[in-house]
């Protein structure tokens, strides 16, 4: 494993010989997996690379130095902070460069304009805490308060927080993102000074590129500033309490509560979301995964397995709970009539509260991704949906369905139906499926089963996330749109004509269906006989 | 080429025209934009029309305009390098209200009067700009990221889904609308992202030169059962200053903004007399908050807002004093709720035509607390150039919670009068570029201020022509406006 050595040298002028590396045990340590999301699957296997070396930049200028090194030299690279997105975020393609945004580290919070400015290697629980110090809340995504920030909002950033501001993108405002090209692009108010407050472009946005539904992997440059808006939330700091990993926040139940209710049935869990965004109050709404439950009430695989198998398919079926924030955003009186309301809607709906605790052992926290190994040591988001919640509702037994024809190897979850969730004040219905799975096994079945649900999602007509940056390029691209696919593809050729830019993105999960034997039974959809790749990538892919 | 009969052959004779008075119409707008004429004008009924009228430019090199409503503002629809009118006025349809998903989807010819009375049939509302023009195009002032008044709601704009006809003749849905067997699909186009880039976000503010959007759906909101409406006589704006940054983060209010008495006195008269009236007796600045009893328990929510209000007031703004009535003219408050949930009727003249006749809007985004300094310059401006400052509109606008707000400057002159207009362009453009230097952020960039905009932002300008040229690599989609 080894970049070319005058790239190397010329990389090594930029940043010192301390933060670059082809050390093999260096390069060892950024191998995708064992333990992390998406690990063990086949993509994993197939797709990603050892790095032939690292860098770690410090500033904007570093990077635009490497990039136009990499340029020069046709070296591939990928921009990687903290990793959470296991194999999609790491090398695909031999003697790639990690650029490793750790060291840019600096954020800086405007407390009066709500929004909070951060270079890509600060991760979530930073800024949280900082937030609640000034009286707002940032949104964590499902990735966890362990990942970067800015990598979370390129790409996913999702969370039971987006009931008050849905769309991560919308959290984006002014961000500068370096092309693979190396020139810089300032984006919203960066774009025309120095304060990077408002996110629109001067006319068009550019904002438009760097994501879609989910994000471009990186494959579109690398984004080294970024403003995120934060949310105002309420004057009482939450207390950390408890000794890690058994840790929580503490709540002012007069400020902040999570209420869980049992409903009577699905249809009334589905009534509840529509009623509590239409009465336009709390701070979130959602109906988890029931094996969460027991997730959450074990401290160790084993013993979660004791809890989980408890559990038989009528109990899951039978269980409705819906689980809801309350925030005094105002006051206390606000609080209090929130609850007044929401207890109003659950009444209506024939719902009971349930004894709650008085803490926020997750959300607000670190959306704890961790405990999702618990279980079978993999995990991933299948997808999410997001559309209202006649798509929403519908799609717990879409997944079911399919599911149930790949377990084993995925999971066995007595049929649970999924998370679902309110955004943007009921706008949104949302809808994740998770789906986990112990990698000794033969997994070739998870391959085929996040293929499968692309095609049931276009066979059903439904609106699934993980389109362009999970999901062949080539199947999802003629149903949606239709065709953004080719404007993808157009877009790389313009900005990245070299395709260096962590490649084969965003062709690599086409790329991996052509390469592995047992996805040959799933595919069916059509694909160019050559991808459009350039010479060079060609020539490095050995093609 | 024959521009009519190829025109026709797509969209029918009777929706082509080449007649003079009718291309007059096109040539200027309300702004200073210098006048040229269109070759013709075509009225397309479907979406497949446009598609066919948008290859048959390319075809022949031949400028579109696509145009949706009867006024045009910002000179974006006078034909600069000539061209055929797309005049998208058959696309007129409230296509569907779902009042459980809160959307509504609708042509880009539906006017402001007709969705916010259809909605209004449903019990609901859109967010909306300050008193738009009612036969303006709603999709368009969306598209135009027009900021509304209400400031409430985190997630700032309604818009979600698009159909739209990309400069190559593909008619592409964005966000969740772009799912399969739409819109007979679960998928309902509530998701204004994606699919892969979030198109949406090319096509705002992009003045027609990304496509031409045939229909949108907005977010709605129930309409509240109860409202109160509160104003605040201000000296100077920055006296409500530390106020709004004191209560809107708190989700006080469904309204605010804060106009000076011109503007004020623009939007409450029905005469050049009776503007003369109201201005001379409203105070410098008003502020105008209004909250609101949703769905559920109108009266309690109503009571907290009011409450909090109270102890904020009592506790750490003395100076600041909210009345249940217009200071000046008592009579006319309950008016004004009227005026921010309802467009703008045809049937009377609009409002900022009251005062002269004539108007021009210098708009741009900053931070509140910035808003005061913009006013000094004005005033400034307007001392050298011998301009009287107490005839410009003020009006600042709140945005999400106060994180930041649109300033807006109305010149309101007599259109007859060429000297009156001419001092207005000079003063308009001084204040432009003076503001531009002291960090005022023009996102919507029209006329002659783009250029000077663009230059400064090279990167981004760079970075927008190459996108520019892969969606329209023959520059036919409304050529001589942005960068383009």
């Amino acid at each position: 494993m080894s970049i070319n050595i005058h790239a190397y040298k010329a990389i090594e002028a930029v940043v010192g010989s301390n933060y670059i590396t082809q050390d093999p045990v260096d390069c060892e340590g950024y191998r995708s997996g064992p333990g992390g999301y998406e690990s063990g699957t086949g993509y994993e296997r197939v797709m990603t690379k050892l790095p032939g070396a690292i860098v770690m930049p410090r500033t904007t200028e570093d990077v635009q130095k490497i990039v136009k090194i990499c340029g020069r030299y046709g070296l591939p690279f990928v921009p990687y902070s903290t990793g959470f997105y296991g194999p999609r975020s790491h090398p695909h393609v031999e003697n790639e460069l990690i650029i490793d945004m750790k060291r840019m580290r600096d954020f800086e919070i405007d407390e009066k304009h709500f929004f909070i400015t951060v270079q890509p290697g600060v991760i979530y629980s930073q800024i949280q805490q900082e937030c609640f110090e000034k009286g707002a809340y940032v949104v964590i995504g499902g990735g966890g308060a362990q990942t970067s920030a800015v990598a979370n909002l390129l790409n996913d950033g999702w969370s039971p927080l987006s009931f008050r501001v849905g769309l991560p993108q919308r959290r984006i405002l002014g961000m500068e993102v370096v092309m693979p090209d190396g020139e810089l692009v300032k984006m919203g108010s960066l774009a025309d000074g120095d304060d990077p407050f408002w996110g629109e472009g001067i006319g068009p946005d550019l904002r438009g590129i760097m994501r879609g539904y989910t994000g471009l992997l990186g494959c579109l440059g690398i984004c080294t500033k970024m403003a995120i808006k934060t949310l105002p939330f309420q004057p009482v700091i939450p207390e950390p309490t408890g000794i890690s990993p058994e840790t929580t926040l503490a709540l002012d139940p007069k400020r902040v509560r999570w209420i869980n209710f049992t409903m009577p049935s699905l249809e009334s869990i589905e009534q509840a979301h529509i009623m509590i965004g239409n009465a336009e109050i709390g701070g979130a709404v959602t109906k988890v995964p029931t094996f969460w439950r027991a997730i959450a009430k074990a401290e160790c695989k084993e013993e979660f397995w004791d809890i989980w198998q408890k559990e038989t398919e009528e109990s899951v079926a039978n269980f409705f709970l819906v689980r809801v924030l309350l925030i005094g955003y105002t006051s206390e009186e606000q609080m209090e009539y929130d609850y007044n309301v929401l207890c109003d809607i659950i009444e209506e709906l024939g719902g009971k509260e349930r004894r709650t605790k008085p803490s926020d052992e997750s959300w607000f926290k670190n959306a704890d991704s961790a405990g999702m190994w618990l279980m079978t040591g993999s995990y991933v988001s299948v997808d999410y949906v997001m559309d209202t919640f006649t798509q929403a509702f519908k799609q717990g037994p879409n997944y079911r369905d399919l599911k149930a024809q790949y377990t084993p190897p995925l999971m066995p979850d007595c049929k649970d139906l999924g998370w679902f969730q309110s955004c943007e004040m009921g706008h949104l219905g949302y809808y994740e499926y998770l789906i986990y799975w112990d990698q000794r096994e033969d997994t070739n079945g998870m391959d085929q089963f996040y293929v499968e649900s692309a095609k049931m999602n276009i066979q059903n007509g439904c609106y699934p996330a993980l389109l362009s940056s999970h999901q062949p390029l080539y199947l999802t691209g003629p149903a949606y749109g239709p065709g953004y696919h080719e404007w993808i593809l157009d877009l790389k050729a313009v900005f990245d004509p070299l395709w260096i830019c962590h490649p084969p993105l965003p062709l690599a999960h086409d790329e991996f269906v052509k390469r592995a034997p047992w996805m040959q039974e799933v595919k069916n959809w059509e694909t160019p006989e050559e991808f459009p790749y350039p010479e060079n990538l060609k020539e490095r892919m050995k093609l | 080429m024959d521009i009519l009969k190829d025109l026709a052959a797509i969209a029918g004779e009777k929706f082509v025209t080449c007649d003079d008075s009718v291309l007059s119409e096109y040539t200027a707008d309300l702004s200073f934009t210098k006048a040229s004429k269109p070759e013709a004008v075509v009225y397309p009924g479907t979406a497949e029309e446009v598609s066919k009228i948008v290859k048959w430019a390319n075809e022949n090199n031949m400028p579109l305009i696509p145009v949706s409503s009867p006024i045009h503002l910002y000179g974006t629809t006078v034909p600069k390098q000539g061209g055929v009118i797309v005049n998208m006025k058959r696309f007129d349809e409230v296509l569907e209200i779902d009042t459980v998903n809160r959307f509504v989807r609708f042509g880009v010819g539906v006017s402001w009067e007709k969705l916010t009375s259809e909605l209004k049939k449903e019990g609901m509302r859109v967010i909306m700009p300050l008193a738009p023009r009612g036969n303006r195009s709603v999709a368009t002032d969306h598209l135009e990221r027009e900021v509304t008044t209400s400031m409430v709601y985190d997630y700032g704009e309604p818009t979600q889904s698009m159909q739209v006809v990309f400069p190559n003749g593909d008619i592409f849905r964005t966000g969740s609308a772009s799912a399969p067997k739409f819109p007979y699909s679960p998928a309902r186009g509530a998701n204004p992202a994606g699919p892969g880039l979030d198109f949406y976000r090319l096509l705002q503010c992009a003045q027609g030169t990304m496509g031409i959007v045939t229909w949108m759906s907005l977010k709605i909101q129930s309409i509240p059962r109860i409202d109160k409406i509160k104003f605040a006589a201000l000296d100077k704006l920055d006296d409500a200053s530390g106020f709004l940054y004191r209560i809107l983060p708190r989700r006080i209010g469904q309204e605010c903004l804060v106009l000076n008495n011109v503007d004020l006195a623009a939007l409450l008269a029905s005469d050049a007399e009776e503007f003369q009236k109201y201005k001379a007796g409203l105070p410098h600045y008003t502020l105008i908050l209004t909250i609101s009893g949703l769905i559920r328990r109108p009266e309690e929510k109503i009571a907290y807002e009011e409450h909090f209000l109270s102890d904020v007031m009592r506790n750490e703004f003395q100076n600041i004093v909210l009345t249940d009535t217009l200071p000046g003219f008592p009579g006319a408050s309950n008016k004004l709720i009227d005026i921010l949930r309802s467009a703008w009727s045809e049937s009377r003249p609009y409002w900022k035509n009251v005062p002269a006749g004539a108007y021009q809007d210098l708009f741009f985004i900053t931070k509140p607390e910035k808003a005061e300094c913009f006013v000094e310059i004005m005033k400034d401006i307007c001392g050298k150039r011998s301009y009287t400052f107490e005839s410009i509109g003020i009006y600042k606008q709140p945005i999400e919670h106060n994180r930041a707000c649109q300033m807006m400057f109305t010149f309101y002159y007599d259109a007859e009068c060429e000297k009156s207009a001419e001092a207005v362009k000079a003063v308009y453009r001084d204040a432009f570029e003076a503001m531009h230097d002291a960090g005022a952020y023009f996102t919507r960039p029209y006329g002659d201020m783009a250029e000077r905009l663009y230059d400064r932002a090279a990167s981004y300008t760079a970075a927008l022509k190459k996108v520019k040229t892969l969606f329209d690599p023959n520059n036919v989609m409304n050529p001589g406006n942005l960068c383009f």
